[in-house]
């Protein structure tokens, strides 16, 4: 019995690290424009199946096409903006979200239909020689592939953290964050700032994409799935805040994991929902947000 | 260096600006006075170009501002500090130095601006790793100037520098805006406390309701009787 | 404002015309877009009445689509007289409406909007795990299968959608929910109850998208159980209402018809491509059209001088614009 629950804990922690670098794009794109995309998930998605291409066409590992894929994505991330979410940009906060959270909902349907068109609804895994290779520590078993995601995630985590506290990008994307006007004011583009920044976001997206599609599967309506847990870590660290997003997202892992076990397999989605409903009702900002956002 | 003239600004359907017409030679303070309401942030807000204007014309160093981006006239050297949140508060007074001097114009003179800057400000060297929100109204507005110095500009705009800042602190700014001047950079200020600001204006405009209603240096407007009933205590 | 007298008029020649056709109409064809079209339309309409009405844009409208189908599939093909399970199903989305709106409805605007999308993604993945085979009329129902009686339920749903929310546009509890939605904190200060009317709101959203699940569950004859859970359903409810013209009662309506037909008439070769024309649509209409068909009806119909500003297809301005608002 206490195998079963040590295994769900690394398990869950493993899916828990890809929650939180998931989140990490969201998070930008939320915290930078105020723009909510919930299309996130189907970015991820087209950058799984980017790298799965890449493996079967070109025979490229999957860590080595991660910087192709976040660049391919990078540039899809530019063309949505410049051809969307632009857009919305023009108005207050408020119904930038509710337009935003609109749009990317069209877009979440557009973007699946055209996977399914292209790539067929068959689920893919990227195989590589060390797929089934992992190692055990005790009664544990940790699959190589999921534990390199999640070293990943933390990577990517700390890279984002530096290129907005020391760079001087990074200082003109915290400012445009707190307030863009007074960014403007300042000399910031406060539009490519956001084009930037959004196509930073996708493609985050896309390099957990990869990884899911070497760890896990990806198929076309996988994106919501993700782009709900993303969404739940986001507030479960704090609207508006960057840090410990990669901690929330390993609460959640663990937590949904460890209940799973406890209620049984069918009703660990429920599981997350509960959570979210919990922390929002008793600790609104989050693990680490300010009392206002 | 700066020319405004005949200036409309509406929010919506509302108009809020009429005709506005006034200038900012170089080396001088220029003032805008007027009460809660007369549309002096309105005016500036329309100037940057964070609100659209409906009519008149723009002049910064003989080029047109009008659709110009916000962020390309602070490269052209026209920055403003706005009234309320001069600062960003999430950030550290080194970081709010430092992304003050985001412009290129500016950039290559960061470490040169910096120093000159914590010397006008010495209170800010002391500060340097706070958040920007920890600090008291006084340094905020200062560290706000101080940020716009940071980008070298030729034209500094304040809204009411003075806004919530208790007397001794007020005379403090406003001898670091005369020095500002005398440094080579002109400012066009808007104003509520008409006495203090008179005491260091070259030449003051009066705002009521959206209009220019009067217009003169400090002399002439602090002798004029109209000003003197309606905006200097007795 | 509003002409109830005109309105009403098109809306009882409307349900002749579908009464007609249900009574004589012979093409399978013509009968399954119709039904499909009741359908959506009284999905769409229902969840304009917490979207559109009280402002509350919720993502997870499927879960009580579904809620309502499978509770009247399983009861009546368990044994139960239809009627009786239909009643049962109500009952239950009553319930679960009320039990999952106390917690959600606290929260504002992207908190309840990602709130609902979370319930609605936990519950269609879980009755996936928990029922995962598919949902057949027993053979002896699917030889006496008519399309009658799913015609006219569907309709009567669509029916008492409609009536429900032009009762509530014009009442003071409809009045109360569009307060909110315009600004939550001055109704507070006017003495509406935001939590109160948002929780009516729901309830009575969530409950009518449930009568349109039992109708759904009355009409198809084989399908996965998760499948009224999808939130595709919700997409093409929230595309019908934006579409047709938010907070207008016409509007989920003509955008449902517009939907379905649009989708049957296109040739097929184009599959999926349809739903990335309709994603499109939508797309547009949010960002340039915001009061939908009933807003460009209203302005064409103005710009030629045929009718008189304001009396438009529903008798009502449409709702939901957005704003703009400073930089």
């Amino acid at each position: 019995m206490s195998r079963l629950i040590l295994q769900s804990a690394v398990s869950g922690l493993l899916v828990g690290g890809m929650y939180g670098l998931v989140a990490l794009g969201l998070a930008l794109a939320f915290g930078v424009l105020k723009v909510l995309n919930v299309a996130h998930g189907e970015l991820l998605m087209l950058g799984g199946y980017a790298a799965f291409f890449a493996f079967t066409t070109w025979g490229l590992d999957p860590f080595v096409s991660l910087p192709l894929v976040f660049a391919a994505l990078f540039a899809l991330g530019v063309v949505l903006y410049q051809v969307l979410f632009r857009f919305v940009t023009r108005f207050d906060v408020e119904t930038r979200i509710k337009n935003s959270l609109l749009l990317s909902f069209g877009l979440v349907l557009i973007l699946q239909a055209l996977a399914v068109r292209f790539f067929t609804a068959d689920e893919r895994t990227i195989s590589t020689s060390y797929s089934s290779m992992g190692f055990t520590v005790g009664l544990v078993r940790i699959p190589l592939v999921r534990l390199a995601g999640l070293i990943v995630a933390v990577i990517a985590a700390v890279a984002l953290e530096w290129l907005l506290r020391k760079s001087r990008f990074g200082h003109a994307v915290r400012a445009t964050a707190e307030d863009w006007t007074r960014a403007a004011l300042t000399g910031i583009d406060v539009g490519r700032v956001y084009l930037v920044a959004f196509a930073i976001s996708a493609g985050l997206a896309a390099m957990a994409g990869s990884l899911i599609a070497l760890g896990y599967s990806v198929s076309p309506s996988i994106g919501l799935g993700w782009t709900l847990k993303a969404l739940i870590v986001v507030v479960l660290a704090g609207l508006g805040s960057m840090r410990g997003l990669v901690l929330a997202g390993l609460f959640l892992g663990l937590i949904e994991s460890l209940a799973a076990v406890w209620v049984g397999g069918p009703y660990r989605e429920v599981v997350a929902l509960v959570v979210f409903i919990l922390v929002l009702s008793l600790r609104p900002q989050g693990f680490f947000g300010r009392a206002h956002v | 260096m700066l020319a405004v003239e005949a200036l409309e600004v509406a929010y919506g359907d509302l108009q809020v600006v009429w005709g506005a017409s006034f200038e900012v030679p170089e080396r001088s303070i220029v003032a805008i006075l007027g009460s809660n309401g007369a549309g002096k942030t309105t005016t500036l807000l329309a100037l940057m170009g964070l609100l659209p204007s409906i009519g008149g014309s723009v002049t910064f160093k003989g080029e047109s501002l009008i659709g110009v981006p916000t962020h390309v006239m602070v490269e052209r050297g026209l920055v403003m500090i706005p009234e309320e949140r001069p600062t960003f508060a999430t950030m550290t007074v080194a970081d709010n130095l430092a992304v003050g001097a985001h412009a290129r114009r500016a950039r290559a003179l960061r470490d040169q601006s910096l120093r000159e800057v914590l010397e006008i400000f010495p209170v800010l060297a002391e500060r340097l790793g706070q958040p920007a929100g920890t600090l008291s109204g006084g340094e905020r507005q200062m560290l706000g100037l101080a940020k716009a110095l940071m980008a070298r500009p030729d034209l500094l705009v304040l809204d009411e520098p003075s806004l919530g800042l208790a007397p001794i602190v007020v005379e403090s700014i406003f001898d670091v805006i005369r020095s500002i001047r005398d440094r080579g950079v002109s400012v066009l200020m808007v104003e509520q406390h008409v006495e203090m600001t008179l005491d260091i204006a070259d030449h003051a405009y009066v705002l009521e309701l959206g209009r220019i209603v009067a217009d003169g240096t400090s002399a002439e407007l602090a002798s004029d009787t109209r000003v003197r009933d309606a905006y200097l205590s007795p | 404002m509003c002409n109830p007298v005109r309105s009403l008029a098109v809306w009882a020649a409307l349900l002749g015309v579908t009464v007609v056709l249900g009574l004589v109409g012979e093409s399978q064809r013509v009968l399954t877009i119709a039904i499909q079209t009741f359908m959506l339309a009284a999905l769409a309409s229902s969840w304009n009445i917490l979207g559109g009405f009280a402002g509350q844009i919720s993502l997870g409208h499927a879960a009580f689509f579904g809620l309502g189908a499978i509770v009247t599939r399983e009861l009546w093909l368990g044994g139960m007289p239809f009627v009786l399970s239909v009643v049962a199903a109500l009952v239950v989305v009553i319930v679960a409406a009320g039990v999952v709106g106390v917690p959600l409805l606290r929260f504002r605007d992207i908190y309840f909007a990602v709130g609902t999308l979370a319930m609605g993604v936990a519950v269609s993945l879980t009755i996936g795990n928990v029922r995962p085979g598919v949902s057949s009329l027993p053979v002896g129902a699917l030889r006496e299968y008519t399309f009658a009686g799913p015609y006219f339920l569907a309709l009567g749903v669509l029916v008492v959608t409609v009536v429900v929310s032009l009762w509530l546009r014009h009442s003071k509890l409809g009045l109360g929910m569009m307060a909110v939605r315009d600004d939550e904190q001055a109704a507070g200060a006017i003495g509406v109850s935001a939590l109160g009317h948002k929780m009516v709101a729901f309830v009575m959203s969530g409950a009518l998208a449930g009568l349109a699940g039992a109708s759904f569950a009355y009409f198809s004859v084989s399908y996965y159980p998760n499948f009224p859970f999808h939130v595709v359903w919700t997409f093409e409810a929230i595309l019908a209402v934006f579409i047709g013209g938010v907070g207008t009662i016409a509007g989920p309506v003509i955008g449902a018809a517009f939907f379905v037909v649009g989708r049957d008439t296109l040739p097929s070769g184009i599959g999926e491509f349809q739903v990335v024309m309709f994603g499109v649509l939508f797309i547009v209409v949010v960002l340039r059209l915001p009061g939908g068909i009933v807003e460009g009806a209203e302005r064409l119909l103005d710009r030629s001088g045929l009718v008189r500003r304001g009396a438009g297809l529903s008798g009502q301005e449409s709702a939901g614009a957005t704003d703009e608002k400073g930089v």
